[in-house]
């Protein structure tokens, strides 16, 4: 089981928050200021999922904010290599085809769609 | 061979090379596609003869050694005691059935040395075996003898007698025998295996019967409330362990396992004797030291050629609340209560190995604790790195699966084990208070967000042994997760010292969850559902549970201090043990 953890990173004008573990009730909080403090950078934003290996309600809530924040301030969101784990939560809440997913950080699209 | 022999007159039927390639090619083909080897062979040895303008032939093969028969084991290239017996005839001379042994006159040569033998006069050549003309009468004035080679040494020779029209056979003569002799060999060894597999294939079945009859001495499933529960599995066809219970007229369960030293057959057999002898011994109902002083001297009076046997043998209470027993041999009993292990060794030596021996005994209180009895097979499981994973690893296991209800336990331990790496045969058995029938997890945990991380794990563990796959199994844990959450969001509203009651069971129609807590009364009316696919923080967790149960409902707990989330997922009825080698026993209320 990898341990739970948030890592900041940047690619090119993207800044990419790197989660890992299980992301439920316990730390969800904290997954939430990340996503909203990585927004105020250049509004450009990639939440990297490959090493997550279970995520629950309150963590996908954590998601949508961020996409709502992007969408509001006219940056960009989008769930950066999505693990199957957390694909079949999308799939199962009806999300996996709101939230723009993309297999590369360099794909993260930069302007607002 | 650039230079042709020259033609001879007194030999028409050899002209050339040309012909002895032609010849051998033919011969070969025949060996190759015969059904009938044994017509075959008797077609190819007189053509031989016509071809080789001899008198007579006889081809020896190599005997097996009696008892060795059949076994695979003994290559045609050790032929230490082997001896040549004559299996063919053609010509004046019938030796058939003659023995001779490796070494021994000029066939017995050929095949010790696996090289060709000449005589050109027999009369004065000391390596020809003088018995057969002086009884027969038969005169005996030329031989060639050729091995009948294979890649694992020579498995018998090839020897014609005599030139027609007098002279002696020349080392043209023996190199083209040898060609000869390559395709008999081949078309003899090739039949040798196919019977030797015709062999192999009985006797697998042989086991596969063997195998069905030991796991039939096995002690039938308890539908009642039974405080016992054991698994046996071989490590070959047939186990040297085993395993049994039976009730007692006062209301006691008896129960023994053990290990019989050894693998194999030999082991297997004993191990009936061993476990027969420990239910007629034990059904009388004696202390479990006497009972197993009384099947030492039983077994004590029979040979067993350095075999003996470790057991375990004793009694305990239809609740499983105490345990009395005693141990020969056998690896400590351990008991797991409250997150502690306690070993019980002491005991005796195995049995079958001096008579009049003494056994202790132990009286174990369980007190809501599980005990654990194991053959060395399940410490002996390697683990990734191929090493044993010990009494350490076992405790190890223990732990991890603790929370599982017993059934589910000892089939996730089995799991475990089982994904490791078997060396010998594998006996688990554990005693402790009978649980609710189809129980597969109960947990008390404080409401707190950090310990869901620990009751998903035990959750897994607890479907994955009751065979849900994967995919269903995460998203029931997410279901559980989210209803485990709602409770502590908003039924405690953030009050730390909540609590969690979780139970998962499994009924004929499928999985039921319940989660019971101690919060305030909450309105099963006030729940709702946020739409699935809405962009929307909140109202989710409850969505996902409708979206991955069949239904849910919330009322009052029974005792009415609290509320009790109900959820069932509906799964049609599975077969009760789908693996083959695991003969689990289950429990029922």
């Amino acid at each position: 089981m990898t341990t739970n953890g948030i890592e900041r990173a940047t690619a090119g004008d993207v800044a990419l928050v790197v989660l890992r573990g299980e992301v439920d009730l316990s730390w969800s909080q904290q997954v939430r200021r990340a996503i909203l403090d990585a927004m105020a950078g250049g509004g450009h934003v990639g939440v990297v999922l490959s090493e997550v290996s279970y995520i629950d309600s309150s963590g996908i809530a954590a998601l949508v904010e961020g996409f709502q924040a992007a969408r509001a301030n006219g940056g960009s969101f989008a769930l950066v290599a999505v693990s199957d784990a957390v694909r079949a939560v999308l799939e199962l809440a009806r999300l996996d085809r709101v939230f723009p997913i993309v297999a590369d950080a360099a794909d993260v699209p930069v302007c607002r769609r | 061979m650039n230079e042709p022999p020259a033609p001879r007159a007194e030999r028409p039927a050899r002209d050339g090379e040309a012909r002895a390639l032609a010849f051998v090619a033919d011969l070969s083909q025949a060996l190759a596609v015969s059904l009938d080897l044994r017509r075959t062979l008797t077609e190819a040895v007189n053509r031989i003869v016509e071809f080789m303008a001899a008198e007579a032939a006889s081809l020896f093969l190599l005997d097996r050694v009696p008892g060795e028969r059949g076994s695979g084991e003994r290559g045609p290239g050790e032929r230490d005691g082997g001896e040549l017996v004559c299996r063919l005839c053609v010509g004046p001379l019938d030796l058939t059935g003659l023995r001779l042994a490796v070494g021994q006159g000029v066939v017995g040569r050929a095949v010790a040395e696996n090289a060709c033998q000449i005589v050109t006069d027999a009369a004065s050549d000391p390596r020809v075996h003088r018995a057969v003309d002086a009884a027969s009468g038969f005169v005996t004035r030329s031989l060639l003898c050729a091995p009948l080679a294979t890649a694992n040494g020579p498995i018998g020779a090839l020897e014609v007698v005599n030139r027609r029209g007098g002279g002696a056979f020349d080392a043209d003569d023996a190199r083209i025998l040898r060609l000869l002799a390559a395709p008999t060999a081949l078309a003899i060894n090739n039949a040798r295996m196919a019977a030797e597999r015709v062999e192999q294939q009985r006797l697998r079945r042989e086991f596969e019967l063997a195998r069905r009859m030991q796991k039939a001495l096995l002690p039938a499933r308890r539908r009642d409330a039974f405080p016992l529960l054991a698994v046996n599995v071989p490590a070959h066809e047939i186990s040297g362990d085993f395993y049994d219970h039976f009730d007692l007229p006062d209301g006691r369960i008896g129960f023994f396992i053990g290990d019989v030293s050894g693998k194999g057959l030999d082991a297997a057999l004993l191990m009936v004797r061993a476990a027969s002898l420990l239910r007629w011994a034990g059904k009388e109902g004696r202390a479990p030291g006497e009972w197993l002083a009384r099947v030492n001297d039983e077994l004590c009076e029979t040979r067993l050629d350095g075999r003996f046997v470790c057991a375990l043998a004793g009694y305990c209470d239809r609740v499983g609340r105490a345990v009395h027993l005693a141990s020969a041999g056998f690896p400590p009993a351990l008991l797991h209560r409250d997150g502690h292990f306690h070993d019980h060794a002491a005991g005796g030596p195995p049995l079958g190995i001096i008579a009049g021996l003494a056994y202790d005994e132990h009286t174990i209180a369980l007190d809501g604790g599980t005990l654990y009895c194991y053959s060395d097979g399940v410490s002996d499981v390697r683990d990734a790195q191929r090493r044993t994973i010990g009494a350490e690893g076992v405790r190890t296991l223990i732990t991890r699966y603790a929370a599982l209800a017993p059934e589910p336990r000892l089939r996730a331990l089995l799991g475990d084990l089982k994904r490791q790496h078997l060396v010998d045969d594998t006996t688990l058995l554990l005693i402790g208070a009978p649980t609710e029938a189809g129980l597969l997890l109960r947990r008390q945990l404080p409401a707190q967000p950090q310990r869901m991380a620990m009751l998903r794990a035990d959750l897994r563990a607890a479907l994955d042994a009751a065979g849900i796959d994967a995919s269903l199994r995460e998203r029931l844990v997410l279901a559980v997760d989210e209803a485990c959450c709602n409770v502590i969001r908003h039924a405690y509203a953030g009050r730390a010292d909540g609590d969690l009651d979780v139970c998962v069971r499994r009924d004929d129609d499928g999985l039921v969850f319940e989660i019971g807590d101690h919060a305030p009364p909450v309105d099963p009316a006030g729940l709702r559902a946020g739409a699935l696919g809405e962009c929307r923080a909140g109202g989710l967790g409850l969505a996902l549970i409708g979206e991955v149960m069949d239904e849910w409902t919330l009322a009052p707990r029974a005792d009415g201090r609290g509320n009790c989330l109900s959820m069932r997922k509906r799964m049609p009825a599975s077969g009760d043990d789908d693996d083959d080698e695991a003969h689990t026993e289950e429990q029922d209320a």
